[in-house]
């Protein structure tokens, strides 16, 4: 009970405060992260591992963990209160797939609460599967899939939890398994599972009026939810309304004080994101239900309806959870895309049209001038108000600060604000919270961005008509060159320049007179606001000698602090130190800056507006990801419309680039929600970039390319707190060059879906046929020529480009793709590709003298072929020499049939007959099985009784002739382990010896294609309690020499490469001796052989246990 | 054609390189040698591993399997073994990798098929504890190398991480126990354990120069 709301609203994990409960509740976190990739594993996979012995390890693991369960759970309920119910005695569960809350944490609780959890499913141990969601394939086949179990989703748990009993798991029954009454489920857990739409009836029905956006609403709500908290001790069981279950309510009407303060705790815990808002929400309106006293049910939706009426104000949905366009309305509502985007709007306007770039030719030359330089700097005051009260007179005197949301909590930052603001000490980049307390009647306005820009552009326009040389720093800052215009008094230009800017705009503006850019700066900042200062060359050590070096540009809060560290407090100070030891103490370039600097040096000249180096967009504000079925989707449309975003600016400037960067922000691990609402808070900076061939900027291929690097961060989305797209390499967009298209093209994958002209194919194989035997081998996609024409790569609107016809096909390269390809390429041309590559093969054989053409061309690509053609010789009559060939020609080809279509079956020789043994048997084991395998049937038996005999005598590599003795005879032995099934099987069957049938009828029943030995024996110790021994003397000797002789090869076989196996072997061969008569022989003949080839090959016997 | 083959065959030498240096981890931590708080979990080749927090055993561990790539290479490495000595320096426990490269095969078997198998070793290596002696107080360990032959002096700059040695050896031969075997195309490697054979005497003979050791 007591945790009822914690686990709720564990629903959306994975925010920093979430994060200390988490780690109260399993201290085990760690531990069984291996846990799914074992259960993920499927068996045949391991079959053809070494690793044999699956069953007996999963035994050992499960008790393992089962151990580790134990002990940790006692530790976990001996750690909490004690007071906890076992309320899930004899419940079992084992969680299927990504469920909220997640199965770390579902065995936390299980673990709490006396139930357990079992890692790897098994119908004996399990009771519950808990799971959230089922592919179609297991909701087709339930009953595989559960065996009869109840499938429930996790807010089973949760609930029972809150509940402090162990609730039905009826109503709890997987959605998609009951979907007759899924209103019936949804009333039974209303909304506890469901937080997507959870929050959409908060936000609905709010209109949508107020004059700031996006920001506005939400602060509102954040606010509410801040005052909420301060109540939340009190009136915390209206909380427990909205997320518990109906029946929960009447107990939890008469909480006590103590529950409701572990609730508060609970939500502290585990709130974020707008569900933190939304929940809190609700809890404000249940403080209100609650203070009508008995109102306990009261509908959370009208109570928050009705404060957020009474707040008068909007909301907006406002993070990337909710708002599809959240992108567009963030950009639209952020002063910095204004600052950013103006540049380009600027440069578009007077860039062009004015002489720039004339005079930046000519900038260097004056910079050797620089002495005799004149340079104003005029910057507007307070640009971003005046802009937006000059039309309301009634605020001009007043303190008034740009903010993109007033709202009562003030977690919005200020960006700007007036001076009257400022005597107060209102600075911009502080909350308005703060600036309310030093200033209570402040006003706070909202951007006016159509405003900015037309005062923006008025502001250069009265530049440019008296200057030519204007270097804008930004929309309201900009430095004029008027060192040649020697006619006009320079004090006079500027303030005929800020009068102007007066009338024009309504703005007052400042303007800074001096030598240098620097001093031209220094002195607009006495000169504000409305005001000009005209500093001498004269004047600038007098006026440099007190000012302290916190205001030189360039001096941040750290550098400023080491200077005041070594005593250095204002410029004058400064200037006593030489330049070599500010250059040790600060670095070269720091140094000559502070050095120049305190001199009022500064060599840069005015220059036009610099081509951009990168364009891009990022957004660090307002970003969540919540844990949610559909949270791919949700990245994937925010990744779009950030693409959307700077592929516009892009084309805003007429740029496009090649090198794009994806940047993260990341939530640091130990970073807890930040102050400022919704921002960034404490983040690691991740970047990636990629860099494709050529410059586009197509939004697709921006899609594609982000999409791609976001997935390579591999990232859990959940602490995603910012995502920047940057494009940089940047090249002019000139019309015609079409560089989308061309990366279109580059980008395009091989098969796709289009249409074909059917008649292209024979024409196609005439015109290839000259060039083909000269072409070079270079497999590959990459070869198949690309498509030319432009409707078929217009026709490719998306993703997918058009697939080149057929007639450009480069046949060679074709023949060498591998099989699987090429069946995937010809299902894309609609089985037109086979015939092709037929036809034309048919004309090559006639104009290829030398077959050594063609099994040249095909060996790379055999080299390539995973299948198992690559060791089987094709060609019937190989000799001896031909073993020793580097490759191994493509049978089809090499084999000059006739046949029409290629099909994988036919990359394998007709019988067994020829195939080269050797290359046979170095084939690993899996490797030849499989081979064997492939032979129909029939061809099969021949491998086992006439193939032998004809190719013994090849073998020649493995040492097993042991006696020396007649020739026929031990060969013969020595393939007693060729072949599929092994000839030994074969011979023991019909030996007469029931024990030496058995183990052959053993083999023949271990499911495994080609098992070991040490299986076979296995299963013989199982099957075979007593092994009844031969009548006859002779016979028991006949069958102990056969026996031996078995293992013997086997060992020979294997002693080289798999110790284990032998070993294996030899301990269950001593468990047999214990047995039986034949095998306690066998095992005292052998041991010493055993022990000799072991100590042979590595000097030690082994132990034996 | 046979650049390939070189390709291919330094590719498993990589694997196996990198393979080697988790898996002297591993040994380490099975043996206990030092307080399990020195690891820390990884995964590699997708199976829970450890590894060693300290930067020096780390950096030794990464160097004395990095350092053997050139000889692994060129096919000279014949055994490495992982040794743990107990106070007057007598071996008491050796995990042995035999390895051999067939560089003609080598062209044949996947990377991925390659990590699959090695990965096979790593698990059984965690669930070895049972077939480990306990430590003895004092003891230490270290990484020998058996070459097939002496390698040319200074052939590499990395390969004068190794240096020629004696060892101590056993009497009587050891007896083995095998812990995992692989015998695929390119590559096949035994990891089994040696332990003194119980009539060996305590105290050792020095033998004349023994490694690199020729087979």
């Amino acid at each position: 009970m007591k945790r009822s709301l914690g686990s709720n609203s564990s629903n959306n994990s994975g925010s920093g405060s979430n994060k200390k409960s988490k780690k109260n509740n399993n201290p085990s976190n760690q531990k069984t992260l291996g846990a799914a990739w074992g259960a993920a594993s499927s068996r045949s996979s391991f079959r053809s591992s070494p690793f044999s012995d699956f069953g007996s390890y999963m035994e050992v693991k499960n008790r393992k963990l089962q151990n580790q369960f134990e002990t940790e759970a006692s530790a976990a309920s001996r750690g909490v209160s004690g007071s906890e119910k076992l309320i899930f005695q004899g419940v079992s569960i084992f969680v299927d797939g990504f469920t909220i809350p997640s199965h770390q944490e579902l065995k936390g609780y299980m673990m709490k609460y006396g139930g357990r959890f079992e890692n790897y499913f098994s119908r004996r141990s399990v009771t519950h599967i808990i799971c959230s969601n089922l592919p179609d394939s297991k909701v087709k086949n339930l009953r595989t899939f559960s065996r009869g179990l109840p499938v429930v989703k996790p807010t089973w748990i949760v609930d029972s939890i809150s509940a402090n009993r162990l609730l039905g798991w009826v109503p709890y029954q997987l959605d998609q398994l009951n979907d007759t009454q899924p209103k019936l489920s949804a009333f039974f857990a209303p909304r506890s599972h469901l937080t997507p739409q959870m929050a959409s009836p908060v936000t609905s029905f709010q209109p949508d009026t107020g004059y700031s956006e996006a920001e506005e609403g939400s602060s509102i709500r954040a606010d509410d939810s801040e005052e909420a908290r301060d109540h939340i001790d009190d009136e915390i069981d209206g909380v427990y309304i909205e997320n518990t279950t109906p029946e929960l309510t009447e107990q939890t009407g008469t909480g006590d004080l103590k529950s409701s303060e572990m609730n508060a705790e609970g939500l502290g815990n585990y709130d974020i994101e707008e569900k933190e808002v939304s929940s809190e929400l609700q809890s404000t309106t249940n403080l209100h239900s609650t203070s009508d006293n008995k109102s306990v049910h009261a509908n959370g939706k009208n109570g928050g309806k009705s404060i957020a009426t009474a707040a008068g104000s909007s909301t907006r949905r406002h993070s990337t959870l909710e708002d599809p366009n959240f992108v567009e309305n963030y950009f639209k509502n952020s002063r910095l895309h204004f600052i950013g985007t103006w540049r380009n709007r600027y440069r578009k306007r007077f860039h062009g049209s004015s002489n720039g770039l004339k005079w930046a030719d000519s900038g260097q030359n004056t910079a050797e001038m620089a002495k005799k330089s004149t340079i104003i700097h005029i910057d507007l005051d307070c640009f971003f108000v005046s802009v937006v009260i000059k039309n309301r007179l009634e605020l001009h005197d007043k303190p008034v600060a740009v903010c993109h949301s007033d709202n009562p909590k003030g977690t919005a930052e200020i960006s700007s604000a007036n001076y009257p603001a400022r005597a107060y000490g209102v600075k911009a980049g502080m909350f308005v919270r703060h600036a309310k307390d030093l200033c209570p009647q402040l006003v706070i306005v909202p951007y006016n961005f159509e405003a900015y820009e037309e005062v923006a552009d008025q502001f250069y326009d009265i530049l440019h008509r008296h200057c030519r040389k204007v270097q804008a720093l930004s929309c309201d800052e900009a430095f004029l060159d008027v060192s040649d215009l020697s006619d006009v008094e320079t004090e006079v230009l500027a303030s005929t320049i800020r009068n102007e800017i007066l009338e024009t705009t309504g703005c007052s503006a400042s303007a800074g007179i001096g030598g240098t850019m620097l001093m031209a700066r220094l002195a607009t900042r006495v000169a504000k606001p409305a005001g000009q200062l005209y500093i001498s060359a004269e004047k600038v050590e007098e006026f440099l000698d007190q000012l302290p070096v916190g205001t030189l540009p360039g001096v941040g809060s750290v550098l400023k602090e080491k200077l005041v560290k070594q005593n250095i407090q204002t410029c004058g100070q400064l200037r006593l130190i030489s330049k070599d030891s500010l250059q040790k103490d600060f670095g070269v370039k720091t140094g000559e800056m502070l050095w120049s600097y305190s001199r009022g040096l500064d060599l840069r000249s005015v220059t036009a507006v610099q081509e951009s180096k990168s364009i891009g967009a990022e957004v660090n504000w307002g970003v969540r990801f919540r844990d949610q079925q559909d949270v791919f989707i949700l990245v994937q449309h925010f990744l779009q419309c950030l693409c959307k975003e700077v592929s516009l600016r892009l084309q805003g400037c007429e740029m496009i680039g090649r090198t794009f960067t994806l940047k993260i922000k990341k939530r640091k691990k130990d970073a807890e929600e930040p102050t400022k609402y919704m921002g960034c808070g404490d983040c690691d900076n991740l970047s990636r970039s990629i860099t494709v061939p050529a410059a586009t900027d197509d939004i697709e291929v921006l899609q594609r390319i982000s999409k791609k690097l976001f997935g390579s961060f591999c990232l859990d989305v959940k602490e995603v707190r910012g995502v920047g797209l940057q494009v940089s390499k940047l090249d002019s967009a000139d019309p015609s060059n079409k560089g989308s298209r061309t990366l279109k093209s580059w980008l395009s994958s091989a098969p796709a879906v289009v249409q074909i002209e059917q008649d292209d194919n024979v024409f196609a194989a005439k015109v290839r046929e000259n060039s083909d035997c000269n072409r070079p081998v270079t497999g590959g996609v990459s070869r198949l020529r690309e498509s030319n024409s432009e409707e078929s790569s217009i026709q490719s609107g998306d993703t997918n480009s058009s697939l080149p016809p057929m007639c450009y096909l480069d046949m060679e390269v074709l023949e060498n793709l591998p099989p699987e390809l090429l069946s995937e390429l010809d299902g894309t041309y609609g089985g037109k590709l086979f015939e092709l590559i037929e036809k034309k093969r048919g004309k090559r054989r006639i104009n290829c003298n030398s077959p050594h053409v063609s099994l040249d061309g095909t060996a790379a690509s055999i080299k390539e072929l995973k299948s198992l053609s690559v060791k089987i010789h094709g060609l019937s009559t190989s000799g001896e020499k031909e073993y020793k060939e580097p490759y191994v020609p493509h049978p089809s080809i090499a084999r000059t049939s006739n046949q029409h279509t290629i099909e994988m079956t036919d990359l394998l020789p007709s019988s067994l007959s020829q195939v080269d043994v050797s290359v046979l048997q170095e084939l690993p084991e899996e490797l030849r099985a499989d081979v064997l395998g492939a032979f129909p049937s029939h061809r099969r038996q021949q491998s086992s009784s006439d193939v032998p005999k004809e190719t013994c005598k090849k073998q020649d590599e493995e040492p097993i002739d042991l006696k020396g003795t007649e020739n026929e005879i031990g060969l013969s032995f020595s393939s007693l382990w060729f072949g599929n099934p092994p000839l030994w099987t074969e011979k023991f069957k019909v030996s007469g010896n029931c024990t030496m049938e058995k183990l052959s009828a053993i083999y023949f029943k271990v499911a495994q294609s080609r098992p070991m030995l040490s299986l076979v024996l296995q299963h013989a110790i199982s099957e075979m309690s007593s092994f009844p021994d031969a009548a006859s003397a002779s016979d028991l000797d006949k069958a102990i020499y056969d026996v031996c002789e078995l293992l013997k090869q086997y060992i020979n076989l294997k002693v080289g490469g798999d110790i284990e196996e032998i070993y294996l072997c030899f301990r269950l061969l001593k468990r047999l001796a214990a047995r039986s008569q034949l095998f306690l022989q066998v095992y005292e003949i052998l041991s010493p052989f055993i022990q000799a080839s072991i100590s042979e090959h590595y000097g030690g016997s082994l132990s034996i246990p | 054609m046979s650049r390939k083959d070189d390709n291919q065959s330094g590719e498993v030498g990589r694997t196996l390189v990198d393979f080697m240096e988790v898996a002297i981890t591993m040994i380490v931590y099975l043996k206990g040698f030092y307080p399990s708080a020195a690891f820390e979990r990884r995964r590699y080749m997708n199976v829970v591993v450890q590894r060693a927090r300290h930067p020096e055993l780390r950096d030794y561990i990464h160097s004395a399997a990095s350092g053997l790539l050139p000889f692994i290479e060129k096919g000279l490495v014949e055994r490495v073994a992982v040794v743990f000595f107990s106070e007057d320096n007598v071996p008491v426990e050796r995990f042995i990798f035999k390895i051999t490269i067939k560089p003609s095969c080598a062209a044949l078997v996947e990377e991925g098929q390659l990590e699959f198998a090695l990965r096979s070793f790593l698990i059984k290596l965690s669930v070895s504890k049972s077939l480990v002696k306990p430590l003895p107080l004092n003891c230490r360990w270290e990484v020998t190398a058996y070459l097939r032959s002496l390698p040319q002096v200074g052939s590499s700059k990395e390969a004068e991480l190794w240096i020629p040695t004696d060892t101590k050896q056993w009497q009587n031969p050891p007896v083995l126990t095998p812990v995992k075997s692989l015998n695929s195309e390119p590559l096949c490697l035994q990891l089994y354990l040696e332990h003194p054979s119980l009539s060996e005497p305590l105290n050792l003979v020095n033998p004349e120069d023994v490694a690199p050791h020729d087979p």
